[in-house]
């Protein structure tokens, strides 16, 4: 099943979209390298008008990121997206619920600075209609039930290992400079040296679970601790991260 | 049946060469035909320290680009029976490996009944190094016990796993074996260095000696005698011994511990 980032655009300014961004990949800058992006224009309505699509290409482009087609786009724009080189994607659902006429993606276009969260990714499948209300763009990856995905040798540095919407295994240490990701929880029954995500495209449930922890950064949908932040008595030890008020919570196990 | 055995670590200046040089040496001593390839195109050591710089006349690129046959360029040691040494050139750059060059010359060498390739890979991940481990059957990760030399074996021991013809296949993983080398058991106990036993809990692989710190190592590289050749100093000692191990016989670690030093050793050492 193939799995898009979508970008809901809330503002027509590309600089400001930019900057948005570049802090978000910034976060975890592997998961978003050369991802390919669907730009939903629904939060607009009609001051999609005012984007200049080509330069909205060369936007994202330069955040390495890869436009490959616009959800929503108003019958008036399609010329303008498709000369741009991207595709219109619209499956019915979708199609129908965002024309521009809610309430609240009227007002959006007129505001100088969008909300904090006006770029928010998430992932969508591509074969399932994108959530249509405001409290989508912070919608969970949907359950996997195919099983965690289990690695039984060392993660070297240099090293990824991502399970995507699934929880990940480890029963080999996670080495400095290595990174184990997860967009469910992950548990390392090993020592962990080098980084670990879980919650990566934003569960906010997600933890780590690990034996011993001398890790250089934890992470959990997007919140993290850095190696010299994480204190002392938990150094070395089992521990578990998790997610409370927003930040990232250590505790023994 | 003949085994490609790559002698790697990322970083520089640990000791692949003299390693190399050494354990091609060492097994070629026990009878088996044995050849070392310079892998690093463009600086070329291999043959300094193995004593036969002027006897170069074409190199492994020259191969590579069918510009000599590989017995032409074959330089066989005068000390040792059964020791070869394919150069590498000093003129040429990394791009001139090839997969398919260099796939060719080490089936060639097996079909001349080599029975050990010893692949010298140059310092760094970039393409000299990934053409000296790609065909390998087994790996010795040399390191030295600090902490960037580690991690550099440890992102190395990655490469060994995704970045070589056998990882690429599906084939039996490469055998990796650790060899920690200018290791100074003064040194651990002060705390100024990584212990074996520290080493080995960061890149768990099994290890196959420990080299200790020695003048005779710099001594024998300037005189272009592998060290092992003059068994009275304790690095021929300890690379005898991993090469004893490596063809399979049993050998207690040694120069591990800080020796025990007599009364007299200390009064005129």
């Amino acid at each position: 099943m193939a799995s898009l980032t979508v970008l809901r655009l809330r503002s027509t300014d590309l600089a400001l979209i930019e900057r948005q961004l570049r802090v978000k990949i910034a976060q975890l800058p592997h998961l978003f390298l050369d991802a390919p992006v669907l730009v939903d224009l629904g939060a607009l309505g009609d001051g999609a008008a005012a984007l200049v699509f080509g330069d909205l290409v060369r936007a994202l482009r330069s955040c390495k990121l890869v436009p490959v087609a616009v959800a929503n786009v108003p019958d008036g724009l399609r010329g303008a997206v498709t000369d741009a080189g991207l595709g219109v994607w619209q499956p019915p659902a979708l199609g129908r619920t965002r024309g521009g006429g809610s309430p609240d993606a009227a007002d959006a276009p007129a505001a100088e600075t969008p909300a904090p969260e006006a770029q928010a990714t998430e992932t969508a499948s591509a074969d399932v209609a994108l959530p249509t209300g405001p409290s989508a763009a912070v919608a969970p990856p949907r359950a996997p039930h195919a099983g965690p995905m289990v690695v039984s040798k060392p993660v070297r540095g240099g090293q990824i290992v991502y399970a995507q919407n699934n929880d990940l295994v480890v029963l080999a240490p996670v080495n400095s400079g290595a990174q184990v990701i997860a967009d469910g929880h992950v548990h390392i029954y090993a020592p962990l040296r080098g980084r670990a995500v879980a919650g990566a495209q934003g569960l906010a449930g997600a933890r780590i679970f690990c034996q011993k922890l001398e890790a250089e950064l934890v992470a959990i949908s997007g919140a993290y601790i850095m190696a010299e932040e994480i204190p002392a008595q938990f150094h070395g030890r089992a521990v578990q991260i998790f997610l409370e008020g927003g930040e990232c919570r250590i505790a023994a196990l | 049946m003949s085994k490609v055995v790559v002698i790697t670590s990322g970083k520089g200046g640990v000791g692949k060469t003299t390693t190399s040089a050494n354990i091609a040496t060492g097994i070629a001593q026990q009878g088996k035909k044995t050849v070392a390839i310079d892998f690093d195109v463009g600086l070329r050591n291999l043959d300094l320290v193995m004593g036969c710089e002027r006897r170069v006349v074409y190199d492994f690129v020259n191969v590579i680009r069918n510009e000599a046959k590989l017995q032409q360029a074959l330089i066989r040691d005068k000390r040792v029976e059964n020791l070869y040494i394919l150069p590498a050139s000093q003129t040429r750059d990394k791009d001139a490996l090839d997969p398919e060059g260099v796939g060719r010359v080490i089936e060639e060498l097996k079909q001349m009944g080599f029975e050990y390739i010893i692949c010298d890979s140059p310092a760094g991940i970039e393409k000299g190094a990934q053409m000296a481990m790609y065909f390998a059957d087994e790996a010795i990760v040399v390191t030295n016990p600090e902490v960037s030399s580690v991690r550099d074996s440890d992102r190395v021991l990655g490469l060994l796993a995704a970045k070589t013809s056998r990882a690429e296949l599906g084939g039996p993983a490469i055998r990796t074996h650790l060899l920690l080398t200018r290791y100074s058991p003064l040194m651990v106990k002060r705390g100024e260095m990584l212990s074996v036993g520290d080493v080995l809990e960061l890149l768990g692989i099994p290890l196959l000696g420990v080299i200790p710190e020695s003048k005779a190592v710099l001594q024998s590289s300037n005189k272009g005698a592998p060290a092992i050749l003059d068994e009275t100093t304790d690095v021929a000692q300890a690379y005898l011994d991993v090469v004893f191990r490596y063809l399979g016989q049993e050998r207690q670690h040694r120069f591990i511990e800080e020796e025990k030093r007599s009364f007299l050793g200390r009064l005129f050492g």
